[in-house]
């Protein structure tokens, strides 16, 4: 963990770039290859993690006192279970459309390993602020990871960008140009194994290329 | 004609919407455990295992226990909002149950699954499994294609990461670029195994 000041605002950060949950730390998989098919759906879930991974962290970091070691798992679970239900509820009243493109995968971030490594590493040892700022570094870490990957996918595999059509917010970027070049494998499964591994490639690059730097 | 359904399902689940290639569950342990064939197959089965009692057994519970309470209320869907608190629940009471049973009985096998076995209540394929069924009318109304379902579930994560082991075995010889090391090329790999799965598509129906 590289935390050269221990502030709240070094922790957010953190949880963006250095320790990106997705990109770092490569937690979080299953929701990452199976909803950045489109900006949208990666918009959405981004959202869904972030309530649910800033209020489990709330209330875990102001049970911390409260749990016993041994059933602590077991708390987190059902803590994040509660959330993941409110969210779920939620998505199917306001955007429905979309929550029945994510399927189970939002359902499935109960058992999201990102939400409870920050609730093993952060929430259940430090207080409410710093808890908050990990929740809300990671959550947007998560989200922007989703939001590279179904930009490039999408981009590829569909020829343009649409987000939101349920609200009538359409952004189709240049479609006429590009729709008929797609490559539609880039929204089906193997283009999302192939997305994340050179993205994740791109990245260890980048931070081997910056560690070199710094050394001199 | 039922037989020829469960086949259909089977094949369906294990080939053409394989968990880890086409459905993206599971896919933490199919890249942190797929280093040796061995290990791989064990925690295959252990997946299987708990997938198939996990898949039952929910289902059991949203039509025999939430469902008749429901009703009470006049609606059975009065609880559904329940569903996945309990689902986790049943799921990690399951593998405590699981494991407990196979150190009692089967030693050999408890040694055999033992670090896969706690590692298992957070494997999204699992639960994974028990949401898909939750979601599909079909599987609503028939408790043993839901446990053919399950069982295909856990036998084509088991052939997928067991397949991914055996590449990988073999990868460690070859010069890969070094920022695809780890989690990089395994990902490349899978994307052509993905690709070779795609053409599964079709079958059955």
């Amino acid at each position: 963990m590289a935390e050269a000041n221990d502030t709240n605002l070094a922790q957010f950060k953190a949880g963006i770039l250095d320790n990106n949950p997705v990109l770092v730390q490569l937690l979080g998989m299953c929701p990452t290859l199976a909803v950045s098919n489109s900006v949208e759906n990666a918009l959405v879930m981004g959202a869904a993690v972030i309530f649910v991974l800033t209020m489990s962290n709330l209330i875990i970091s102001l049970l911390r006192n409260l749990i016993k070691p041994h059933v602590r798992i077991l708390i987190f679970t059902l803590t994040i279970a509660a959330f993941v239900t409110i969210a779920d509820l939620a998505l199917k009243a306001y955007v429905f459309e979309v929550s029945k493109k994510l399927g189970p995968f939002v359902p499935l971030i109960i058992v999201n390993c990102i939400i409870i490594c920050r609730a093993e590493v952060v929430a259940s040892k430090r207080n409410v602020w710093r808890s908050l700022a990990d929740a809300w570094g990671c959550g947007l870490g998560f989200t922007m990871a989703l939001c590279i990957l179904a930009v490039i996918r999408e981009m590829l595999g569909a020829g343009g960008i649409t987000i939101l059509r349920d609200l009538g917010w359409v952004w189709h970027l240049d479609a006429k140009t590009f729709e008929p070049h797609a490559w539609v494998v880039m929204i089906m499964p193997p283009g999302a194994f192939l997305t994340l591994g050179l993205v994740i490639g791109v990245v260890n690059h980048l931070r081997a290329h910056g560690a070199r730097k710094r050394g001199g | 004609m039922e037989i020829g359904a469960l086949v259909g399902i089977f094949l369906s689940v294990v080939l053409v919407n394989n968990f880890v290639f086409a459905q993206f569950l599971g896919i933490c342990p199919f890249l942190g455990v797929s280093r040796k064939v061995d290990m791989a197959f064990g925690m295959g089965c252990a997946v299987t295992f708990v997938m198939t009692i996990s898949g039952v057994v929910t289902w059991l519970i949203v039509h025999g226990v939430l469902a008749p309470i429901g009703r009470q209320f006049g609606n059975p869907e009065a609880l559904y909002f329940l569903k996945y608190v309990i689902f986790i629940m049943v799921i990690a009471s399951m593998v405590q149950l699981v494991e407990m049973y196979l150190r009692k009985f089967f030693p050999a096998l408890y040694v055999a699954f033992g670090v896969f076995l706690p590692l298992i209540t957070t494997n999204c394929a699992i639960l994974g499994a028990c949401l898909l069924i939750d979601m599909n009318d079909v599987y609503q109304r028939s408790l043993l294609k839901s446990a053919v379902f399950a069982f295909g579930g856990g036998i084509g994560f088991m052939m997928a990461i067991t397949i991914m082991a055996g590449i990988r075995e073999h990868l460690r010889f070859s010069d890969v670029p070094k920022a695809l090391q780890g989690a990089g090329i395994t990902l490349l790999t899978a994307c052509i195994l993905a690709l070779a799965f795609m053409g599964f598509a079709g079958i059955g129906k």
